[in-house]
């Protein structure tokens, strides 16, 4: 698949609506596991990089990718653009294509499950839903795993579990998140008291893009801190009650806005629709505020608007999707200059 | 309630354009901005990433004795034998370099994971290969005590089928680890 082929073809888990609760847009279930006799990525050559990607490419083509809609690509042969298209739908993190090379990717489009080599660790795979599907995410990531150990050997110890290149990761190596919007929380301020509280759970509550990021949008990541001292389901279980929990607290604040301050809370969301409307260019940021706004105002049926997927549009928004639109070599005025026309199309305004 | 500043935090004079939430620890903050502040601010966060997990390898120094911290100190000479890195340079970039540096890093590092984790054992998923091997020394734990007891009480014929099945587990194992290194 070339560049433009494949935007898009992975945000299945953003179009669909997921069963589970509402307002968690989406789920990821991932795994770290490095191979026995090999130094980490970190620390090694060109020679031993080779080796790790041709050990997991294997197994993952006698394993894994038998049906043969999995698509395998080296790092080094994609282009820029598609590196950060890639990012952009969260099927790699953005540091994977800062050094591309012995890097690779294997990855089923249709359901956006994939295989990472040689980014932080040797292997890492992951599983992205929609909606609260914790629990199905993980077990498609452990049953890719259960694949690939049939043919490799991991680094494990008894003690300390599956060994990965940071200690934040060793023992299950999994790492279980949900992507939840909350804007009345952020609203109201109630979000740093929720944040605290989750902090004493074990939670980390991060952005968009993960580790290192901001928060725009009241998107917010949650996902389990520690990944030794617990099973897999334990984990697993643990992210689905805090989610339940803090989805119970934004409706609650929601709710206390409507009731107490309902002038206000229509003012802000239809000042965001008229911005929308009317805009002639429009950052990434700016954009993803007033969308997080206008989400508000359908859901709290104040905007009399159809509703829509908000994962979906904040992929489409993005630098690099734009930039798909434009094609060639697009300046970020111009990038910004076709954000708000775009954004009115995907809204359907 | 909401919505009284339109100005931007930074320069106070543009309209802000951009709102952040950001989360430092358990802290929240948020902050809003104008594109151009916006703009210089996403080029130091970079910068800041990095130095934010300097502190995680530093809390684990604190609370412990003088003695404690020099053996953290002079540890960070220690250097793995199969891969080279020192404990030194995982403090800088926060990798390991192989899983050998576990061992090698010891107690040091002990401290670093528990840390992290809060906790010490594995509890979760094992590999499948050793995880049958794991139940075949159960297996052969258990025959071994059963024939204890049978010599004991004398039962000779008895203890001579379960020694000769302790001795095709014991095969087995060394089979499984023979392989396990190829």
């Amino acid at each position: 698949m070339s560049a433009s082929e494949t935007a898009g073809a992975g945000i299945n888990w953003m179009v669909k609506k997921g069963p589970g609760y509402p307002l968690v847009l989406s789920c990821r279930a991932r795994l770290a596991r490095n191979l026995e006799g090999l130094p980490f990525p970190s620390a090694a050559d060109e020679e031993d990089l080779e080796r790790a990607r041709g050990m997991v490419l294997e197994a993952v083509s006698r394993r894994v990718a038998g049906e043969k809609e999995w698509d395998i690509k080296f790092a080094e042969e994609v282009s820029r653009d598609e590196l950060e298209l890639m990012a952009e739908e969260h099927l790699t993190s953005p540091a994977f294509g800062e050094k591309t090379s012995g890097r690779a990717l294997a990855v089923r489009w249709r359901d956006s499950r994939s295989v990472v080599v040689n980014e932080e660790d040797h292997v890492r795979i992951q599983s992205i839903l929609p909606g609260a599907q914790f629990m199905k995410a993980w077990k498609i990531a452990d049953k890719i795993d259960s694949q690939l150990e049939s043919e490799v050997q991991y680094c494990f110890d008894q003690k300390l579990g599956y060994l990965t290149s940071c200690p934040s990761n060793v023992g299950t190596g999994l790492r279980v998140s949900g992507m939840l919007h909350l804007p009345a929380l952020s609203i109201t301020g109630e979000i740093a008291r929720t944040i605290a509280a989750l902090g004493q759970a074990g939670i980390y509550v991060r952005g968009l893009y993960g580790e290192g990021s901001g928060v725009a949008g009241n998107l917010f990541q949650i996902a389990n801190r520690k990944t030794l001292g617990n099973t897999e389901e334990g984990i697993v279980s643990h992210i689905e009650m805090i989610t339940r929990q803090v989805v119970d607290k934004e409706r609650t604040a929601r709710k206390m806005m409507l009731r107490e301050s309902p002038l206000e809370l229509a003012d802000r969301v239809f000042r965001a629709l008229g911005i929308i409307e009317r805009a002639r260019r429009i950052g990434f940021y700016e954009a993803l505020e007033l969308l997080s706004l206008v989400k508000l105002g359908v859901e709290t049926e104040i905007i009399p608007i159809k509703d829509f997927s908000m994962m979906e549009i904040v992929v489409g928004i993005c630098p690099y999707h734009i930039r798909g639109i434009l094609g060639g070599e697009a300046e970020d005025e111009d990038v910004d200059a076709e954000r708000a026309p775009g954004l009115r199309r995907l809204l359907g305004l | 309630m909401f919505w009284m500043n339109i100005f931007c935090d930074e320069c106070k004079k543009n309209i802000a354009t951009v709102f952040l939430t950001k989360i430092s620890g358990n802290e929240v903050s948020r902050v809003q901005l104008c594109e151009e502040c916006e703009k210089r601010m996403e080029e130091t966060t970079e910068a800041a990433n990095l130095i934010a997990f300097l502190p995680h390898i530093i809390s684990g120094m604190q609370g412990m004795d003088e003695q404690i911290v020099d053996d953290v100190l002079s540890s960070e000479l220690i250097t793995c034998e199969f891969c080279g890195t020192s404990f030194n340079d995982f403090q800088k970039i926060g990798f390991l370099g192989c899983s050998q540096c576990f061992e090698a890093f010891g107690e040091a590092l002990e401290n670093v994971i528990q840390d992290f984790q809060e906790a010490g054992e594995h509890l979760g998923k094992m590999p499948r290969k050793i995880s049958e091997t794991a139940m075949l020394r159960k297996k052969l734990l258990e025959l071994e005590r059963h024939l204890e007891r049978q010599i004991a009480e004398e039962e000779y014929e008895s203890a001579a089928a379960v020694r000769d099945q302790i001795r095709e587990i014991e095969t087995r194992i060394e089979t499984e680890g023979k392989e396990r290194e190829r």
